[in-house]
Parts: C-alpha cells; structure tokens; sequence
C-alpha cells in the first residue's frame, strides 16, 4: 500500500492561502453570494440551441413524418389537416426532449424556444395540438433578472444582469451536417411505380420511357436528401447515402 | 486507424450497397394499348374468368389492387392506378402457359412428422421448422384461421408460435399469402419460408423471376398438392347448408373422394364431386396438381393412410430432409407416385373438358 503525503508548500505559500481564504470569508460575510437562481423573479440565460418547447411551422412541412419515426418516446403522433396533410402533435407527458425531431426535420418546420415552464392542469391537455404548436403557449413572465453563469480557471461566477431574456431563437445555431442523397440500390427490382417522381418536392427524380425502357434518374445535385421518396418506395429499395 | 484502413473499409461498404442514380425499368406490353396496365389485366386475366386469385398483383401493387367479393378487383383503377404495370409482369396468367404432370421430381418420399400433429400440414410445418432450425430461413409464412374459419397469414419466427392450434389443419380457402409474402421479404434478414398451393407457388417464381429482391430472400417454397380450393364465402354458405356448424367445428378433411366435417359431437359427409357446383373459375382451367415449380411438394395422396407424400424437386430441399432424417423428427417410408398420377391427370382432364 502506498501512503499518500501532503506536498509541503513552504511557510510563504501557506500564508498566501489562509490569507485568500481569510479574504473570501470577509467577502461572503458582507455579500453573501449564492449559486440559486430567484426564479421566477429570476430566469437562467439559456443556450440558443437549449431544449425546450417546440413550435412547428406547417407551411415549411414536407409530410414526411421523420419526426414521428425518429421519436424515440413515441410522444409525436401525426394527425389529419382539413388540407388533407399529415401534421404532427406532441404529447409533453411523453416527450423526453431530446429534440431528435428537431434534428430530423429536414425543412425546419419544427424549432426550438427557451421555453421550459409551461403548465399543465391534467394529461390530456399535454397532448399537444399542431394548431396550439404554431403560436407560442401562454406564460407569465415575472422576472426582472437575467442570471449567467461564468467559469473563469479558477471559480464559478454568477453574473446577473437586469434584463428580460428573449425565449425565442429566430436563428438556430447551424449544426454540423452531413450531405446525404437519395440512390437505388437495386434498380433491377423497382417496379416503375413513378411514386418517388411525385413525391420529390425538389424534382430531382425523373423519368423516360425510350425503346420500351423506362429509364428513371435522380439529379444528385438537385436532391435535398429529405428522405420522402425512400419512406414512399414501395419495394424499399431507395436509400440515403453519404455525397 | 490508419487511413489505409479507412479506405479500405468505405471499399467494402461501396461493394456492400451499389447505390446508383441512373437505373431501367422493363416496361411490359399492353395488349389494349391506350388503356391502364390493370385494364389490360382485367380483360386477360379477370374477365376470362381464368383468375386464380394467387393475389400476386396484390402483391406488389402500389395502388390498390384487392379482393372485392370474390374477385380481385381495384376500386377506382381509372384514377387511381398509377399504371406500372408491375401487375401484368408478374401475373402468372398474363402469358399463361399451364403446367402439369409431376415436374422435375428427384424422389418420392412418404414421411410422418413426429413432432407435430396432423397429416400433410405436419410435414409442411416439419419442413419450415427444420430449415429454421438449419438457419437457411428466418420467418415462415403460415395459413391459420379465425374462429369463422377465414384465412389469417401469420408470421413464424418462432417453432414455439406453433403451439397455436388454429395454424394446422386444412382449411380448403384461400390464403392471402402473397401480399404477406411481400411485407415478410422486408422485414426479413436470412430469408423466408413459404407454403402455399400451385397457383400461389407459380406466383412466388414469377416474382422471383423479375423481381432480385425476391430472388435473394425466399429461400424455401413448399407447395400442396391440389385438386382446387374455395371462396370462403361460397363453401361456408355451403357447408353451414350441410348443418355444419363453425364453433363447433374441429377439422376438415378430403378422403377417398369425400369431404369430411369433423364436429366435436357429429360429422357431416358428402362427396367431393358435389363440390363442384362451388367451384371457382380460375380452378377449372388448372392443370397443375403437384406445384411443379416448388422446391418440394406435399401431399397426402400417393402413401399409406397416416404418412405424405413429399416430392423432392431441389437440392435445398433434400439437404432439409437429410438433416430430419439425422434429427430423427419424423419416420419416413416408401412413396408411391402411382396414386398420383391419377389425380394429376384427373386434374389435366378437368381442364380439357372445360375447354371444349
């Protein structure tokens, strides 16, 4: 077994911590400084790219319902517009926030807000609406203060400055992303059902017949990589690969 | 890693997944040229009345082509057929050629499965679980019932999901196995395991044939020996006029040319030559009684009372058989392909006459 020794620092360096430690008492003493944010008188800066409630855009939505496949708590479930598209809705009591919906959203119609304090009275009013997912919910706002939190190299400060934070990102962070497009991976095997020319929103897809032979092309540079056409492939045999 | 590595790995994986972005398409030809593929299909196939509703075409249409009555129909086709013509490629009775006669057969074996119950339906299940068991398939396709007797497909990827009592015994309807098949090939990752009768063996090659996707994933194609098979409306009107009664009904069964309804406490019997007033349309121009183009058919015609008759057509199918032998699953005896020849020309007759 190996006896751990404390490093002698030397009479100097001894001093010079007592004294700092001396100097902090007398600081708190006078000032008292905690690290609890007063809220709700208070509120914590958030990041731009903080996870909280998300507002949805139907005009920027492509019904591709990647959302609803990727979400890993099942919270999002896709409902019929009077428009006859799919849109979707989210059940808070489920959703873990963990924003794969946002991520996957290929258009951006789904964002995200600083809002993280929205109540509820029962359950199924967490079942979330597309229409209540447009306009931002009703909050009271009482706060005043605007805390942050700062790490210099040796310490946590907490700084506070009297202002009202703006819960809504107008411009989200850009992510690192990677290029995908969509190719056949068995042309032998389609069918030349024409379904994924009529889905593409970009027209990327396109198709000839000549000779007897239809041929079919997708344009990898117009191709947005959204993924609807490998979703509506009926012999599945589409798929997104890297550019 | 190194980057040597690296290369070589995104090699592997280009290899894996040839991904493409030009590709050709076959388009097939249409007999009445300024209509829909479905059109032409429906006055080839349906309207002929030679339909023996294998619901391939349902298989791999991305429309709607379904089962309306007894027919197979598609609402609304003029709409709403995107006209691919994916239907026509794969119908078996587009460009129908019949077949017959016993195929090319390699032996003919009587066998008993001692594992499961039942007659020809124990040996399919012997055959599907065994090539699970070997790892050649993942996922069976089998016919059960409801409690009105109606056809459910159910998938197997288990021999412990046999234990349900409604999946063995012969029903005399038809299965939709077809559109299942499709959704099988999918989601399997070995292969799938399929059973089903001549006409719906017929549609499984035609699949095969144009489509590599279902080349590479159905492995094992069981067929029954078949005389004909019903609607599920027209022989439960049938047989409930008999004074057959559903709930409490065990099995079915035909022997020596007669249909037996075995209740828990009576049995209703008829001849089987009754049922032909019943008979559908697409049955009468069949000539195929053995499914010549499965892997390996089964049959209880042709061996002793207890055993069936297993045809052995592929490799596949004898390594399957082989590996039961060694297992001991079941006993196996001498068959006797005289019997059967009756009965397939029975069937090529049938089919003759109705031409005249």
């Amino acid at each position: 077994m190996k006896k751990v020794t404390v490093q002698d620092q030397g009479v100097v360096e001894k001093a010079k911590c007592h004294a700092a430690a001396i100097g902090v008492a007398m600081k708190e003493s006078v000032y008292p400084l905690t690290a609890t944010v007063q809220y709700p008188r208070q509120r914590k800066k958030m990041p731009d790219n903080f996870r909280g409630y998300i507002l949805f855009d139907p005009d920027k939505c492509i019904n591709c319902w990647e959302c609803a496949f990727v979400c890993p708590a099942n919270a999002i479930r896709m409902k019929e517009a009077p428009n006859k598209k799919y849109y979707p809705t989210i059940d808070y009591g489920k959703c873990i926030f963990c924003h794969f919906c946002i991520d996957s959203c290929t258009d951006g119609a789904l964002r995200t807000t600083k809002i993280h304090d929205v109540a509820y009275k029962d359950m199924d009013e967490m079942v979330t609406l597309t229409e209540e997912m447009i306009e931002p919910p009703e909050i009271v706002r009482e706060d005043t203060k605007l805390v942050e939190y700062l790490i210099d190299d040796k310490d946590l400060q907490m700084k506070k400055t009297r202002e009202v934070d703006n819960l809504f990102v107008d411009e989200v962070p850009p992510s690192v992303e990677i290029p995908v497009v969509s190719q056949c991976i068995d042309g032998a095997s389609c069918i030349g059902c024409h379904v994924c020319e009529y889905v593409c929103g970009s027209g990327a897809i396109s198709s000839s017949i000549a000779n007897g032979v239809m041929n079919m092309a997708i344009d990898t540079d117009m191709c947005t990589g959204c993924g609807l056409c490998v979703k509506e492939c009926t012999m599945q045999i589409l798929k997104l690969v890297r550019k | 890693m190194h980057d040597a590595d690296i290369k070589a790995c995104e090699e592997v994986i280009k290899m894996a997944t040839v991904a493409e972005s030009k590709w050709e398409i076959k388009v097939p030809d249409k007999p009445l040229k300024d209509k829909v593929y479905f059109e032409n299909l429906k006055s080839v196939v349906i309207d002929t009345e030679i339909c023996s509703r294998c619901l391939t075409c349902a298989s791999v249409c991305p429309g709607g082509i379904t089962v309306v009555g007894d027919k197979v129909d598609f609402p609304d086709y003029e709409t709403k057929c995107l006209d691919c013509g994916a239907c026509v490629r794969v119908c078996p009775r587009f460009v129908y050629e019949p077949l017959s006669g016993m195929g090319p057969s390699t032996a003919f074996i009587a066998g008993r499965s001692k594992r499961f119950a039942g007659q020809d339906g124990a040996m399919v299940t012997e055959l599907i679980v065994s090539a699970m068991e070997m790892g050649i398939i993942d996922r069976g396709l089998f016919a059960g019932r409801n409690e009105n007797w109606e056809t459910e497909m159910f998938h197997v990827r288990d021999p412990e999901q046999l234990a349900i009592t409604t999946l063995s015994g012969t029903k005399y309807t038809f299965a939709d196995v077809l559109p299942e098949l499709k959704k099988a090939v999918k989601f399997t990752k070995n292969g799938v395991g399929v059973v089903g009768t001549p006409c719906i063996v017929s549609g499984v090659r035609k699949l095969q044939q144009e489509y590599p996707i279902f080349r590479e994933k159905i492995k094992l194609v069981v067929g029954l020996f078949c005389t004909e098979n019903f609607h599920y409306s027209a022989i439960s009107q049938y047989l409930r006029d008999k004074g057959v009664d559903f709930s409490k009904l065990v099995k079915t069964d035909i022997t020596m040319g007669k249909f037996i309804a075995t209740m828990t406490d009576n049995e209703v019997k008829f001849k089987v030559k009754a049922l032909e007033e019943i008979l559908p349309s697409g049955c009468n121009v069949c000539c195929d009684f053995t499914a010549v183009e499965a892997d390996v058919s089964v049959g209880s015609v042709g061996s002793v009372p207890g055993f069936s008759t297993i045809s052995v057509r592929e490799p596949i199918a004898q390594k399957i058989l082989d590996y039961i032998k060694k297992q001991g699953y079941a006993e196996f005896g001498e068959g006797d392909p005289g019997q059967l020849g009756f009965l397939v020309g029975h069937k090529k007759k049938r089919a003759e006459n109705l031409k005249k």
